[in-house]
């Protein structure tokens, strides 16, 4: 059965275009007027110099934590790695040599890389972190960079990002 | 032909050209500005001149450095010669239309302190007229010119060698052929009252009756309608087409050549303004000002008179056009603002099937009603 | 031969054969650590405990042997609560470090944490837990980590009944106890990497293999073992493009289930200095085209007389490769002289190490239908100028006694085809690089005289082609006959030449 699409019927005022195009400049020279008089309906903000605070949960850069005495968390266990749905985060394995105060958790991230370029932010790193060593509570974004390279960030730059609060260690402390 | 013809001339285009091309440039901070404030943002505000950010006029002079220094690419297959020529023919019949546009009365240099019995337009050894060149056939003038206006972006299109461009320019083509014939036929009607095809002359009949816009209501709506679709302005901005074809027949270009295209629509939006005003809002004229001082004749007061110096009443004729012409500008950028882009069958209905008849109409209407008050 | 019913299902064995082998005849895996189908029943973990109706308590599966009329029931509540209960008592103690545990992903007690307990620990602190040794050496292979053990004791009944040498023991008692190696020994045996194979948990792990990768990442392959003549049933675990380490498949007729230490570390023949693209120059080798170096090999083969070439087959390549070769000289270039290279022998034992160190010694001599000459004869050949122009098959080419880099370098022209540096490719003047054993296809024959066939385990790398893909580009660009288009052509001319194939591998 054929289905007949209902036209929305116009009268022949609507149909002149003039009284609903004069109607259309209302609404925007209301705007105008309100906006240039006070900028009472303008929504801008004027970023950097004007911020909006983020929510506590605002998922933003990686920092890798620290230990008390300085050494990383992590545990190159890789499970971010795995869980990581944008396959950015490189991590090469090293082993403390025997004799290191360290060694009797044998293992630690040589390397770790997060391509904050392919990332997408999606926080399923922290989740997957059996060690709470990598959190995104940076509150920082991506900035610009003029290399792609420059937003590779690797182990060292990652350990040394704060939370919010400028603290390098975990903020769930729990017993090693 | 005197020296002081001469000069008066050059210096009325060098005046008038300075003019215009800042006007462009400034209205690109217009329509920018009043975009944002319409849509509830700011606009650029943030190129700076140390700390003087002027409201963001210093993006003009930004952009003007970046285009004069951006690369001005050609594709590898364009035609060279039409490639570099596009943006000179899509920008000169704007630069030649105002040439005609009497932008105010006489003005005499030798009288400028005495009160002028001669009426707006005189002759005298150091008068001049506000208009560069007055034309006998000054509409015609208009129209042809303003009709060579789609060459440069047929051309712009052909020689891009690049199939958006193409469309564009088959769109910008179509699209002005058909309102070029109402364009002109609106303004029949205007001829028809106004009994000349001269520009100054018809200022000169709204200055001793009354606006163009009284008398020629229908007429407005249509030339306004048709004049916005010649300027290729939304909602008639299908050659541009952002959204379907890329920016349509200057794709291609970059660096100054699209700052001509880009230029050359912004101006256009200003000859129209002016024809605008010259046609239905009186050009120079002030209301109850005339060229020998203000008459106001009220019906409980009765008929006053104050007498002007001559240069006070051009300056207020000068004003006025001004104003007049910002005004129409102002409209013109509300109306950009606010309607959305026709699709192409509502285009060429409307320019077909409303437009055009519409002004036939008019014209016989204007005819019937002029022959039977004579 | 005793009838009796699992999880409602009849089956008739032979006598003697454990409930835990019958149930797993039937497709059914029963939980357990410390049964090993190798070795003997220690019955210590309980992992496997059964319920058998008329019986009043519950029976380790791996110990009871099947009788006439028993009625099994290997995973109901009563079961099944045994086994969390297990967990539990196994969890107690055990450090949960699965993030830096190499076990984890392959773990036992992670699989079966997740079937039977999914508890948390009831244990007040973990500072109650008992604290042991972690991160002993116990060999140059293997470490220990004494919290993770759950002293299942296969590794002690792998070293005392399949190496015969019994330097693992248990030591304390109770909650302590650990596995150690007897004084003044280190785990050391040739087999050594076999105990943290069969180690169901982390306790031993791989120092080759510890953090490298993620078990999970690796995807697997079945090959054959290049290291040796005994040519054992092998997985090759690997990823993106590298390989990380070969673990034992089940051939009843080869290797039962192990591999020997050299086994699982000849993973390296495919990662360690490859050859990546054809180079050119003696010496001093320059990265070439295929196109410059076919050209190159082409002109310098051709430009001898037949009498002065000769072919150079290799014992580490598959029968297909050497065939293809063959079949290459013979016809195409009219060789008439095939010598053998090879890697150099090495030590055997009773077990599965074979004093010659090359997979294919016995498929090449199957393939040439003749014994091919060693290579000291090459070498004397080439000093008296008799031979001037070689193809050669293979990396390594040891001769006893003489140091082969040396005659090679007389020869005027060594084209060599290998995946890795070695004695021929370094003599070479131009080196076409091809798959490593990994990246082939094809047979091996091992030293028992049985042929085994396995596919390509990883894909072959970009700037690489197949021995019978360089061959055929050479005989086009020498304007010669080479019959063999594709490796499928290639393996049906082989297959008649071959034994009767060697049964390959069962289910792991
Ligand atoms: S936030 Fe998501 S995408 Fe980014 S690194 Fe973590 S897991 Fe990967
Ligand atoms: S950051 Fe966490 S999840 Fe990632 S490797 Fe390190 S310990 Fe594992
Ligand atoms: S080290 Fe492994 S194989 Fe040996 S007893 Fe412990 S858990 Fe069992
Ligand atoms: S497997 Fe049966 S008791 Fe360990």
């Amino acid at each position: 059965m054929p289905y007949v699409v209902k036209r929305p019927e116009r009268d022949i005022w609507e149909q002149s275009y003039i009284p609903e195009t004069v109607r259309g400049m209302g609404v925007t020279l209301r705007h105008f007027f309100r906006n240039v008089i006070g900028r009472r309906d303008t929504v801008t903000i004027l970023y950097p110099e004007v911020q909006r605070p983020y929510p506590p949960r605002f998922r933003g850069l990686h920092r890798l934590t620290q230990r008390d005495d300085g050494s990383p968390r992590c545990t190159a266990c890789m499970c971010c790695q795995t869980a990581c749905p944008a396959e950015c985060i490189h991590i090469v394995a090293g082993s403390y040599p025997d004799g290191h105060p360290l060694a009797f958790v044998e293992k630690y991230p040589a390397e770790f890389w997060i391509d904050e370029l392919r990332c997408v932010f999606c926080g399923l790193c922290v989740e997957a972190c059996p060690c709470d060593a990598i959190r995104m509570d940076t509150g920082l974004h991506a900035r610009p960079v003029e290399a792609r390279p420059h937003l590779m960030y690797e182990r060292n730059l990652l350990l040394s990002i704060t939370d919010a609060k400028g603290d390098v260690l975990t903020a769930n402390p729990r017993k090693k | 032909m005197t020296t002081f013809f001469v000069v008066a001339t050059a210096a009325k285009l060098v005046l008038f050209l300075v003019g215009i091309i800042t006007c462009g440039a400034l209205m690109v901070w217009v329509e920018r500005r009043m975009s944002a404030m319409i849509q509830d943002r700011i606009g650029p505000v943030r190129a700076n001149a140390g700390p003087f950010r002027l409201w963001g006029l210093v993006h003009i002079a930004a952009d003007g450095l970046k285009m004069m220094i951006k690369e001005d690419f050609i594709p590898r297959r364009a035609d060279k010669l039409l490639h570099a020529l596009a943006p000179m023919l899509a920008i000169f019949p704007v630069l030649v239309t105002f040439a005609v546009v009497p932008f105010g009365p006489t003005i005499d240099f030798g009288h400028l302190g005495s009160v002028n019995h001669l009426g707006p337009l005189f002759e005298g050894r150091w008068a001049t007229t506000l208009q560069v060149a007055q034309v006998d056939v000054g509409l015609l003038f208009v129209l042809a010119i303003a009709g060579t206006g789609v060459v440069g972006a047929v051309i712009a299109g052909a020689a891009s060698d690049n199939r958006y461009s193409l469309l564009g320019s088959l769109r910008a083509a179509s699209q002005l052929v058909s309102y070029e014939v109402t364009l002109g036929l609106s303004l029949v009607g205007c001829v028809l009252v106004f009994g000349t095809l001269r520009l100054e002359d018809m200022v000169l009949w709204q200055h001793h009756h009354t606006w163009g816009v009284v008398v020629q209501p229908l007429g407005f709506v249509l030339f306004l309608a048709a004049a916005i679709a010649e300027s290729k302005r939304t909602p008639f901005d299908l050659p541009e087409g952002e959204s379907e074809i890329v920016a349509g027949y200057f794709v291609e270009y970059s660096g100054m050549k699209f700052a001509a295209f880009y230029l050359g629509e912004l101006m256009e939006i200003g000859v129209l303004a002016c024809f605008l005003a010259v046609f239905f809002f009186g050009g120079w004229d002030v209301p109850f000002l005339r060229a020998d001082g203000i008459h106001l004749s009220l019906p409980m007061l009765g008929a006053k008179f104050w007498a002007m110096p001559h240069w006070s009443v051009v300056l207020l004729q000068l004003g006025a056009f001004g104003l007049k012409v910002c005004g129409l500008i102002f409209l013109q950028m509300a109306i950009r603002w606010t309607l959305p882009r026709m699709r192409y069958d509502q285009l060429m209905e409307l320019g077909w099937k409303a437009i055009l008849p519409l002004s036939l109409a008019n014209v016989a209407v204007t005819a019937v009603v002029l022959h039977a008050l004579r | 031969m005793p009838k009796l019913t699992i999880d409602g299902r009849e089956i008739e064995v032979e006598a003697g054969v454990t409930l835990i082998e019958a149930a797993r005849r039937m497709g059914i895996k029963t939980p357990h650590f410390c049964w090993h189908p190798e070795l003997s029943v220690a019955a210590n973990c309980r992992m496997c405990l059964v319920e058998i109706e008329k019986n009043p308590k519950l029976q380790p599966a791996c110990q009871i042997p099947a009788a006439e009329g028993m009625v099994v029931h290997t995973e109901n509540p009563r079961v099944r609560e045994a086994r969390r209960a297990i967990m539990e008592y196994l969890l107690l103690n055990h450090p949960v470090d699965c993030p830096i545990c190499d076990q984890s992903g392959e773990c036992k007690l992670q699989d079966y944490y997740m079937l039977y307990d999914l508890k948390s620990s009831r244990l007040a602190s973990e500072e109650d837990k008992v604290r042991k040794r972690k991160h002993v050496p116990f060999g140059p292979h293997v470490v220990y980590d004494a919290e993770r053990c759950v002293m299942c004791t296969r590794c002690v009944r792998f070293c005392a009944e399949y190496v015969k040498d019994p330097m693992l023991c248990e030591v304390h008692r109770g909650d302590h106890s650990e596995i150690d190696v007897s004084p003044d020994r280190t785990l050391e045996h040739g087999y050594s990497l076999m105990t943290a194979h069969i180690c169901p948990v982390g306790a031993l792990t791989s120092r080759d293999f510890r953090f490298q990768c993620r078990v999970w990442f690796l995807k697997a392959a079945e090959t054959i073992c290049p290291g040796c003549a005994t040519g054992c049933s092998a997985c090759l675990d690997h990823n993106r493009g590298r390989a990380f380490r070969l673990r034992p498949r089940v051939n009843n007729a080869v290797n039962r289930c192990w591999l020997c230490d050299d086994g699982v570390l000849s993973y390296r023949f495919h990662n360690d200095h490859r050859l990546c693209s054809p180079s050119l120059g003696r010496g001093n080798p320059q990265p070439a085209s295929w196109e410059d170096a076919l050209s190159e090999a082409a002109a310098a083969l051709g430009k001898t007389p037949k009498a002065e070439r000769a072919a150079v087959l290799s014992a580490e390549r598959t029968c297909e490769e050497n065939w293809a070769l063959i079949v290459f000289a013979r016809e195409a270039l009219g060789i008439e002289r095939f010598f053998l290279a090879a890697r150099p022998d090495g030590t055997a034992d009773q077990r599965l190490r074979s004093a010659d160190k090359n997979p294919n010694r016995a498929g090449v001599r199957l393939m040439l239908g003749a014994e091919p000459e060693p290579m000291t004869a090459l070498l004397e050949a080439a000093t008296a100028g008799r031979i001037r122009a070689v193809i050669a098959l293979g990396a390594e080419a040891s001769a006893a006694g003489v140091e082969p880099s040396t005659g090679l370098l007389r020869l005027g022209t060594v084209v060599s085809i290998a995946e890795r540096t070695g004695t021929l490719p370094d003599a070479a003047h131009v080196r076409l690089p091809c798959g490593s054993w990994a990246q082939s296809a094809g047979t091996f024959v091992n030293a028992k005289g049985m042929a085994q066939e396995f596919g390509r385990a990883m894909p072959l790398g970009d700037g690489l082609l197949d021995v019978h893909e360089i061959l055929a580009r050479l005989a086009r660009r020498l304007d010669l006959s080479f019959p063999y288009k594709t490796a499928a052509e290639v393996r049906t001319a082989v297959a008649g030449r071959l034994p009767e194939a060697g049964a390959a591998g069962g289910a792991p």
